[in-house]
């Protein structure tokens, strides 16, 4: 991975009006599926990478269509540390969400189908690898005695 | 006729440029331009480029707007619609689990061709292959 400071990072700055709800909860769902992170009530983050920039591009595209406005940045922090920072967000968040399967997976007769397809949400946005989530996938493969590779 | 779209062409793209001359236009002819390049030519439909109208449109893939736009019902492209949805944007609700991997594929593919031209004439046979078999399945 690239040192934090050169981390580049994608911005979505959107408005959109409030009735229907029904839109800004699409919307908002949409932010979380995707892993971005929201920066004082106000801009949505995330690394940039081909795939977000596309994604958040798409979304900008639907915001509009239901009738809202959005702006989208790529940009890089200039403040001494607050890459890093931002890094251990969304770090920490994934973490969490790892912690609690291999919680689960430490319980008597784990679902293992269940915390496999919860695993690969995590992964999705696990945009900077955790170490975590490794030790998760290799706790999945050995289950049950199964080979590790 | 002419077509055009962005570089860079991933799994939308590819099923769309199959469909348009399978079931639009044979001898279609593909054109690419840089990612927000303009204008765009004014001799060639655009497609998968935002705000155009045979894109993404509320929160569907240009796969699915087109088979919308040119009343294409055929029950196994609405399949691969719902595919190519979920292989290309972010859905609460994921039925299909060939999705995540075409995608990769479609992405694999880009990268092994010299250009988005012969990735798309790849692409063809993953499409072909793929309605194949949902057609067995169907």
């Amino acid at each position: 991975m690239e040192q934090p400071q050169g981390v580049l990072w994608v911005l979505l700055v959107y408005k959109i009006p409030r009735e229907p709800t029904a839109s800004r909860a699409q919307v908002w769902r949409k932010l979380k599926r995707l892993g971005a992170l929201l920066l004082h009530d106000a801009v949505w983050v995330l690394p940039a990478t081909p795939w977000t920039r596309e994604q958040f591009q798409w979304l900008a595209v639907e915001i509009g269509e239901l009738g809202g406005e959005a702006h989208l940045w790529e940009s890089r922090l200039l403040l001494n540390g607050q890459s890093e920072v931002l890094v251990q967000q969304f770090q920490a968040r994934v973490d969490v969400a790892y912690q609690e399967i291999l919680k689960d997976l430490s319980q008597e007769e784990p679902d293992l189908a269940a915390l496999s397809r919860k695993y690969q949400q995590v992964w999705a946005q696990d945009y900077f690898h955790s170490e975590l989530g490794r030790q998760v996938r290799k706790r999945l493969m050995h289950a049950r005695g199964g080979f590790a590779s | 006729m002419k077509w055009v779209t962005w570089e860079r062409v991933g799994v939308d793209r590819m099923a769309c440029a199959w469909l348009i001359t399978k079931y639009l236009d044979p001898a279609a002819e593909f054109l690419f331009v840089p990612a927000g390049y303009k204008p765009l030519p004014e001799d060639a439909e655009p497609f998968d480029i935002p705000g155009v109208r045979l894109s993404h449109h509320r929160g569907h893939c240009t796969f699915y707007t087109m088979l919308r736009e040119y009343d294409l019902h055929d029950p196994v492209l609405q399949r691969i619609a719902r595919v190519v949805d979920e292989a290309d944007t972010v859905q609460e609700v994921n039925l299909e689990p060939a999705a995540a991997g075409l995608d990769l594929i479609c992405r694999g593919l880009r990268l092994v061709s010299p250009d988005d031209q012969v990735a798309l004439e790849r692409g063809r046979l993953i499409y072909d292959a793929l309605y194949a078999q949902l057609n067995v399945e169907a």
